[in-house]
C-alpha cells in the first residue's frame, strides 16, 4: 500500500500505472461491463486465464470496462510488446486457446479481428501502445469509431477499473493534483465557467454557475452529490462509465469539492446498477489507500469524503428534490423550487447535484484547460455527449460525439443505418422525457437548444432508433406506460393527467380512439407539461406531445381506419402479412385453404380479396415477405408465388367458368347508382370491379384501346404475359364493368358531364407521363422516354434500337426496358446516380437483369448527350458522382464530381420516373397540391368536389401495382357506403370454415421459390422468366405459415 | 426581523410587497382572486393541486402561487384563458379520479372542492370517470376517513405534524395509487399516535374525513380554526408567546 504525499510517490506511481499498459510481456483485456458480461465476457475472462496456464506464457490478463461498440461484445484486446493492441470483437470462451496460439508469434485469429490502437489520447495523458499489423484498420478508422471524440469515455475500455494505478498511469488525478497544488477554488470555478460546461443530465445548467452558488453559500456543512440514477429505459451510459472508469468520478467530484468548499460527497446509484456500485466501492476503497478520500488529500491538507448512496429504484428520485428527500430518509417526492439545493438542500444545508458525465469533463477541463473545451462542440453547447444508441440500428452502443454533431451522423455513420433493408422512421431522444424526432428531420444538429424545438429533448442521453416495425402510438403508450407509474402522485396534474392521458392511449391503439380523444389527449398532456410539480411531469408528456405533433397520421390511421400499419397494436392487426398488404388479402385465410385441399374455396378467397391475382402475383412489390415472422425464424413465406399459383391452376382450368359464375353469385342487387371510373388501370379496374360487385353501374373511361395500364403496357410480357391479364380482365368486365376505350377524360368527355350523367365520379387516371430531365441534348433522334418505348414495344408497335443504348434511372422501368433492349438484340447500360442497394426497382428483378447481362454503371449522373451532325445520339456523358449527406429518404445524396465519362451509344432511355398532366382536373374545380397530385382524403378518398373521388398514383404519386390496387379497394368501399347511407361492404365475401389449429412446433425449412428459365434462353424471346411455383412446392410452401392470425386465449388468473 | 419591501405587479398594477410573501399573499392582500385548494393558510404550502398556478408575464411560465415567493420586479398575471382552463382541467382530473358523488356526501353544499368547481363554472366532466374501488375506514369510534372523497391535498398530512405535532398521517403508494395512510397504514382505530383531537377533520376540504354522526350535507368545517391554531403554534415555536 502506496499511501501518496508528494509528487515523488505520486509520479512513482504513475510510471507504474503506465508501465502495467505497455509492459514488455503480453496483456489482453476482456472488456468486461454490464454489455460484456451479458455476452458471456465472464467465461472468455476465465477460459483465457486456463488457457495461459495451460500454454505456461507470461501473459498479463485484464479485466476492462466498455469500449462502446456494445454490439460487438465481448470485446478481447492483445496487446504484444511494441505492438499495438489489437482488438478483437465477439469472442467466446472457445476462442481462447486459438487466441493463445498466435501470442507468441503474434497471430491473431483473423474472423476475430475488429480493429487495433497505435495510440492512445486519455486527454489526461497520453499511451503509445505500438506500430505494426498494417492490414489491420485503425480504431478511429472504423465507420462507429470515425466521428467519435472520447473525452467523458476517456479511459473507459483500456484500463483497469480496479487498479487505481492504472488511473494514475494515464493521467487520471493530475488534474486534482494541480488544483490542490496552485489552483485556488475561485479559479477552478472561473475555469469551469470559461468552459462553459452545460450539466449532462439533460437540464443544461451551467456548471461553473451552480459551483458558485455553493460556493458563496455560508454553511457548515455543504454537500456536493453526483446524480447516478439512471433510469430511462435505453440508457446506460452512467452505467458504463462508472463500470470502466470509476476514478474519473471520484477525480471529478474532488476537484469540485475543493472549489466550492463542500464538505461531504454521496454519489447515489441506482442499486440496480451492483457491478457499477461494486467498482465503485472498490475505487473509494483503493483511493482511500492511496491518500486520495479522507483526510489530507495528496497530502494537501483537503479533507474529502465521498459515500454511496443506492437508491431503490424510483425514476423520480433522479430529480434533484426528490434525491434530496429520498437520502433524507423520506418518500421520493420532489417540492416545489425555490429555494434551490444551492440554498436549502440536503438536511437543510447547502447542496449542489451534478449529473456523473458532468463529473467526467472536470479533470479535462483542468488539464487540457477550459478555451480547449469550449473549442469542442457547438459555440453554445461546448463539449461532448455520450449517448447510448439502441433500437432499430445496425451498430448499438455508447456514442460520444461533439455536441450540435447532426443527428443522421449518429444513426448513419457511427450507427451504420437501420437494420434489414428497413427504413428508419424516428429517433427518440430523452427517454421517458424525451420526444421522437422524425426521419424526415435528421439533420437536426445534436444540442441542448435544438432537440427542445422539436419538442424532444437531449436528457440524460438516450438515442432509441425506431423503423416502420415501431407504431408510434404504441411508443407513445409506452413511455407513458412507463412514467405514469414512476409519478409520486403530489400535483395533480401528473399523478391524474398521466393517468388519463395512458388510458385515452390505450384506448386509441385498440382501435377506440375518436377525433375528439385525439384532441382532449393534446390538451391534457400540454397542461400536464407546463403545470406540474417537478421535471417528471413536465416532460412526461413530451412523447406524445412530439408524436401528435410529427406522426399525427398514424394517430389517424388507428382511429380512422382501425389500422396499425406498423403491426404492433394487437386489436388492430389480424396477422403481419395481411396488415402489409395494400388489398388487406386474408393471407392465412387462403393458404390453410390450400392446404385443406380447397384449391376452388382457396381461389374465391383470393379473387374476392384481389380480382387481379394472378397478375399481383408475378409483379407486387410483395411487402409482405418482409413482414412475414418466420423470417426470424428461417425464411419468409412466399405468399407471392402461392396465391400466383391458386389463380394460374383456375384461370389454366375448365373450372374457371364456374368459379366465376361462384364469384359472380355474391353480386348484390342492383342499386341503380351509375358510377364513372376514368383509367383501367390497376386501380380503376379494382375500384370498377367491387363496385360492380356491389351492385352499381359501373363504366370505366380508358384513353388507351385495351385495359390494364401499366399491367398491359409498361410491364414486358416477359414478366406479365397478356393472356393471363386477359383473364383476369374477364372476370372484372363480367362483374358488370362497361369499358369505353380510347375515350380521355377531360379531353374526349368532360368533367363537367360526367357529373351530370353519374352519381359518382372515380379518377384513377394514373401516372402516364415521362419525368423529363433537362439534360443537353434530349431532343436528338433515338432518345426516348421510357413508358413511350415500353408502350411501344407492348403494342408490338415499330420502334428502333441501334447497338447500344444507354437507359437513365434505376427504378422498374430502367430496369424493365433494359431488360427488352436486350431482347431486341441489343446491348444495354444503365447508368444510376446512387448505389445498388438505393435502387428502387424490386429486388429481384435486378438481379435477373444482371444475370441476363445488363450493365449498370453505379454512381454515374447523366450529364450531357452527344449527337452526330445528323441529329442522331451518338453517345452520353456522365458525371461520376460521390456519396455525400444522407438525404431524407435515408440514402446518401449523389455529389457530382469533377470526373466526366463518356459512353458510346446509339439510343437513350429516360426512365427517371412518372408524373401527371392533370391540368383539367384544375378546371372542373378540383384541387391539386403543390407537388401536382389531386387533393383527395386519406381515408375516404373524397376531392374537393363533390361525388368526385380519386384514388392510386394520382393522388399519391407514382407508386405500384399493389398500392395502387389497394386504393381502387378502399375508394370503392367508401363511395359504396357514402352512396348507399350504410356501410354494406362485408356482405360481399362469403363465410369461410377453416382450420384454427395453431402449426405443430415449425422445423426449419427452406423458401420455395419458382424457377426462372436460365438467363441465356430467356432473352432470346418474350417468353415468361419465371414459371409458376409447382403443386407440391405451393403446398409446401403454404404449410409454412405459422398463423399468425390465431390468437390464444390466455384465461385472467 | 425586518423584511424589506418590494414592489411587483399584479395583472399589471403595481403592487408593494413585503420580501419572502409568496405570490399568493401578496395576491391576496392586494384584494386579488387565485383559487386554491391544497392551501390552508398556517399551514406549510406544497403546490400540489397546481389550481393556484399564475403566468410569469413575459415568459408564459406557469408557477404555482402558494409557494413561489415575491421577488423584486416580478410581473404576474392571475387571470388568463390559459390559466383558466388549466385551473379548470385540474379541478375536471380530481373530480374523475375518485367517486366525488356529491349527493351521498356529508360536505355536500360545504365542499371546498365543490365550491370550486362552481366557481370555476364546471358543470360537467370531459374525461371518463375512472370509478375506482376506494375503501372507507370507519375503525375510529368518532371519525371517519373515506378515501372516496379524499384529493390528496395533504391538508390533514400537514396539520397533524405541524398543528397537533403526531404525524398519524402519510401518503403511500405513487402516482394514481396514491393514498392516505395512518400510522404505517394501520386502521385508524388502532393507530396509536392518534390523539383524536380531530384537527385534520376541520382541515379537510371535502368529505374525506368526517365525524361520525352527520347525515348528507351537515359536515360543515371549520378551516379557519386551523390557520388560527397554526398561528398560535408557529408564535409559541418564534419565542414570541401567546398573542
Amino acid at each position: 500500500m502506496l499511501r501518496i504525499e508528494d509528487i515523488g510517490i505520486f509520479n512513482a506511481v504513475r510510471e507504474t500505472g503506465l508501465a502495467r499498459l505497455t509492459p514488455p510481456i503480453p496483456r489482453i483485456t476482456v472488456s468486461m461491463g454490464t454489455c460484456g458480461q451479458g455476452n458471456d465476457a465472464e467465461e472468455v475472462y476465465h477460459a483465457l486465464n486456463t488457457a495461459i496456464d495451460r500454454s505456461g506464457l507470461d501473459v498479463m490478463l485484464v479485466p476492462v470496462g466498455c469500449f462502446g461498440s456494445c454490439f460487438l461484445e465481448p470485446l478481447v484486446s492483445v496487446r504484444l510488446p511494441g505492438y499495438p493492441a489489437v482488438v478483437l470483437s465477439r469472442v467466446q470462451s472457445n476462442d481462447a486457446a486459438r487466441i493463445l496460439e498466435g501470442v507468441p508469434s503474434g497471430v491473431m485469429p483473423a474472423d476475430l479481428i475488429f480493429c487495433k490502437i497505435e495510440e492512445w489520447d486519455h486527454i489526461t495523458g497520453h499511451v503509445r501502445y505500438g506500430q505494426g499489423y498494417p492490414e489491420i484498420p485503425l480504431w478511429n478508422a472504423i465507420p462507429f469509431f470515425k466521428g467519435q471524440m472520447k473525452i467523458v469515455l476517456r479511459n473507459c475500455g483500456l484500463i483497469n477499473p480496479s487498479d487505481i494505478e492504472e488511473f494514475i498511469g494515464v493521467g487520471g488525478y493530475q488534474a486534482l493534483y494541480k488544483v490542490l497544488i496552485d489552483g485556488r477554488p475561485e479559479t477552478v470555478i472561473e475555469q469551469i465557467k470559461a468552459a462553459r460546461l452545460r450539466g449532462r443530465g439533460g437540464a443544461g445548467f451551467l456548471t461553473g454557475n451552480k459551483w458558485d452558488f455553493l460556493a458563496k453559500a455560508k454553511a457548515d456543512s455543504k454537500y456536493l452529490i453526483c446524480n447516478a440514477d439512471e433510469g430511462d429505459p435505453g440508457a446506460f451510459m452512467n452505467r458504463n462509465e462508472i463500470e470502466g472508469d470509476p476514478h474519473s468520478l471520484l477525480e471529478g467530484m474532488l476537484i469540485g469539492a475543493y472549489a466550492t468548499g463542500a464538505t461531504d460527497g454521496i454519489i447515489y446509484v441506482r442499486a440496480e446498477y451492483p457491478l457499477a456500485v461494486s467498482r465503485l466501492k472498490r475505487a473509494i476503497e483503493q483511493a482511500r489507500e492511496y491518500g486520495l478520500q479522507g483526510a489530507n488529500i495528496l497530502g494537501r491538507g483537503f479533507n474529502f469524503d465521498i459515500q454511496i448512496v443506492e437508491g431503490a429504484g424510483a425514476f423520480v428520485c433522479g430529480e434533484e428534490t426528490a434525491m434530496i428527500a429520498s437520502l433524507e430518509g423520506h418518500a421520493g417526492r420532489p417540492r416545489p423550487r425555490p429555494p434551490y439545493p444551492a440554498q436549502h438542500g440536503l438536511f437543510g444545508q447547502p447542496t449542489n447535484i451534478n449529473n456523473v458525465e458532468t463529473w467526467y469533463n472536470i479533470a479535462p477541463i483542468i488539464t487540457r484547460g477550459a478555451s480547449w473545451f469550449a473549442e469542442t462542440g457547438s459555440a453554445k453547447s461546448p463539449g461532448t455527449k455520450v449517448f447510448s444508441l439502441v433500437g432499430k440500428i445496425h451498430n448499438t452502443g455508447l456514442v460520444e460525439m461533439p455536441l450540435g454533431t447532426p443527428l443522421k451522423s449518429f444513426i448513419f455513420d457511427a450507427g451504420e443505418g437501420p437494420v434489414n433493408g428497413r427504413r428508419i422512421k424516428a429517433v427518440q431522444t430523452g427517454g421517458p422525457s424525451g420526444g421522437c424526432i422524425p426521419a424526415t428531420m435528421l439533420d437536426t444538429p445534436v444540442d441542448y437548444e435544438s432537440l427542445a424545438q422539436l419538442g424532444s429533448i437531449m436528457g440524460s442521453g438516450g438515442m432509441v432508433v425506431m423503423d416502420e416495425d415501431n407504431c408510434m402510438v404504441d411508443v407513445a403508450r409506452y413511455f407513458v406506460e412507463f412514467t405514469h407509474p414512476e409519478s409520486c402522485g403530489k400535483c395533480v396534474p401528473c399523478r391524474v393527467g398521466l393517468d388519463k392521458a395512458l388510458r385515452i392511449l390505450n384506448a386509441i391503439t385498440r382501435g377506440n380512439g375518436t377525433h375528439e380523444l385525439m384532441e382532449k389527449l393534446d390538451e391534457l398532456c400540454r397542461m400536464v407539461r407546463e403545470s406540474s410539480l417537478c421535471g417528471l411531469g413536465q416532460s412526461a408528456p413530451n412523447p406524445v406531445l412530439t408524436t401528435l405533433r410529427h406522426f399525427r397520421e398514424e394517430y389517424e390511421d388507428h382511429i380512422v381506419a382501425h389500422r396499425c400499419l406498423a403491426g404492433v397494436c394487437q386489436e388492430l392487426t389480424f396477422s403481419p402479412c395481411e396488415n402489409s398488404c395494400p388489398l388487406h388479402m386474408n393471407i392465412p385465410r387462403f393458404l390453410t385453404l390450400y392446404q385443406e385441399g380447397r384449391l376452388e374455396d382457396a381461389f374465391v378467397s383470393v379473387v374476392l380479396d384481389n380480382p387481379l391475382p394472378a397478375s399481383t402475383g408475378r409483379v407486387c412489390q410483395h411487402p409482405c415477405d418482409n413482414r412475414c415472422r418466420r423470417q426470424s425464424f428461417d425464411e419468409p413465406l412466399n405468399i407471392r408465388d402461392v396465391h400466383r399459383f391458386i389463380a394460374d391452376s383456375i384461370y389454366q382450368t375448365d373450372r374457371f367458368e364456374p368459379l366465376v359464375e361462384r364469384v359472380l353469385a355474391r353480386r348484390l342487387p342492383a342499386t341503380g347508382h351509375k358510377i364513372a371510373v376514368a383509367g383501367a388501370g390497376p386501380t380503376g379496374l379494382t375500384a370498377a370491379f367491387y363496385l360492380a360487385m356491389l351492385g352499381h353501374e359501373v363504366t370505366i373511361f380508358e384513353e388507351h384501346s385495351e385495359a390494364g395500364g401499366m399491367l398491359r403496357f409498361a410491364i414486358p410480357e416477359y414478366r406479365l404475359p397478356k393472356s393471363v391479364l386477359h383473364r383476369e380482365l374477364e372476370l372484372i368486365e363480367r362483374a358488370g364493368v362497361t369499358m369505353r376505350f380510347n375515350t380521355r377524360v377531360g379531353i374526349d368527355v368532360d368533367l363537367n358531364d360526367l357529373a351530370d350523367q353519374f352519381d359518382a365520379v372515380f379518377l384513377a387516371i394514373g401516372t402516364w407521363k415521362e419525368s423529363w430531365l433537362y439534360l443537353a441534348g434530349t431532343e436528338l433522334r433515338g432518345v426516348y422516354p421510357a413508358l413511350q418505348f415500353l408502350e411501344a414495344l407492348a403494342r408490338h408497335e415499330e420502334i428502333l434500337v441501334g447497338s447500344r443504348v444507354a437507359i437513365v434511372g434505376g427504378g422498374n422501368a430502367a430496369i424493365d426496358s433494359a431488360r427488352q433492349v436486350l431482347r431486341m438484340g441489343a446491348r444495354p447500360t444503365i447508368l444510376y446516380r446512387r448505389e445498388r442497394k438505393d435502387m428502387p426497382a424490386i429486388d429481384e428483378e435486378i438481379q435477373a437483369a444482371e444475370e441476363e447481362g445488363v450493365r449498370i454503371v453505379f454512381l454515374a449522373a447523366p450529364h450531357r448527350i452527344l449527337g452526330d451532325a445528323k441529329g442522331n445520339v451518338k453517345g452520353i456523358e456522365i458525371v461520376k458522382t460521390r456519396l455525400g449527406e444522407y438525404d431524407k429518404s435515408g440514402r446518401r445524396r449523389p455529389i457530382p464530381t469533377d470526373e466526366v465519362q463518356r459512353y458510346e451509344c446509339d439510343n437513350v432511355i429516360l426512365a427517371v420516373g412518372e408524373t401527371f398532366d392533370l391540368d383539367f382536373c384544375r378546371a372542373s374545380g378540383l384541387e391539386l397540391k403543390e407537388s401536382g397530385t389531386i387533393v383527395a382524403d386519406r381515408y375516404t378518398y373524397e376531392t374537393s368536389r363533390a361525388n368526385f373521388y380519386a384514388g392510386g398514383d394520382v393522388i399519391t404519386g407514382a407508386s405500384n401495382v399493389s398500392n395502387a390496387m389497394g386504393s381502387g379497394k378502399q375508394a370503392a368501399m367508401n363511395i359504396d357506403e357514402r352512396l348507399m347511407g350504410a356501410r354494406r361492404w362485408e356482405q360481399l365475401f362469403p363465410e369461410f370454415h377453416y382450420g384454427s389449429q395453431a402449426p405443430p412446433e415449425p422445423r426449419l425449412s427452406r423458401r420455395h421459390a419458382a424457377h426462372p428459365l436460365a438467363a441465356a434462353v430467356r432473352v432470346q424471346s418474350q417468353q415468361e422468366v419465371v414459371a409458376g411455383l409447382t403443386a407440391q412446392d405451393a403446398m409446401d410452401e403454404s404449410r409454412r405459415c405459422l398463423r399468425c392470425d390465431l390468437r390464444t386465449v390466455v384465461s385472467a388468473r | 426581523m425586518p423584511t424589506k419591501t418590494i414592489s411587483v405587479r399584479i395583472d399589471g398594477e403595481l403592487i408593494a410587497a413585503q420580501e419572502g410573501q409568496s405570490i399568493l399573499e401578496v395576491a391576496r392582500a392586494a384584494g386579488k382572486n387565485i383559487p386554491t385548494l391544497c392551501y390552508l393558510k398556517g399551514l406549510s404550502p406544497v403546490g400540489a393541486c397546481r389550481v393556484c398556478i399564475v403566468e410569469l408575464a413575459g415568459t408564459g411560465r406557469l408557477l404555482p402561487s402558494c409557494t413561489t415567493p415575491m421577488q423584486e420586479g416580478m410581473s404576474i398575471i392571475t387571470v388568463s384563458a390559459k390559466l383558466e382552463l388549466y385551473r379548470r382541467l385540474a379541478v375536471e382530473l380530481l373530480l374523475v379520479e375518485r367517486n366525488h358523488v356529491c349527493s351521498s356526501c356529508v360536505s355536500n353544499g360545504h365542499c371546498e372542492l365543490q365550491d370550486l368547481a362552481q366557481e370555476l363554472g364546471i358543470t360537467h366532466v370531459r374525461y371518463a370517470y375512472n370509478n375506482p374501488r376506494m375503501p372507507v375506514d370507519m375503525t375510529h369510534p368518532r371519525f371517519v376517513l373515506d378515501h372516496n372523497r379524499c384529493i390528496l391535498c395533504t391538508r390533514c398530512v400537514r396539520t397533524c405534524a405541524e398543528v397537533e405535532g403526531a404525524r398519524v398521517w402519510e401518503v403511500a403508494g405513487r402516482g394514481i395509487h396514491s393514498r392516505i395512510v395512518c400510522d404505517l397504514k394501520d386502521d385508524w382505530g388502532a393507530a396509536e399516535n392518534c390523539t383524536s383531537c380531530g384537527k385534520c377533520i376541520q382541515s379537510c376540504p371535502t368529505g374525506a374525513l368526517a365525524e361520525k354522526g352527520f347525515a348528507v350535507h351537515e359536515m360543515v368545517k371549520e378551516t379557519g380554526k386551523i390557520s388560527r391554531l397554526a398561528a398560535q403554534r408557529s408564535g409559541h415555536s418564534n419565542g414570541a408567546g401567546l398573542p
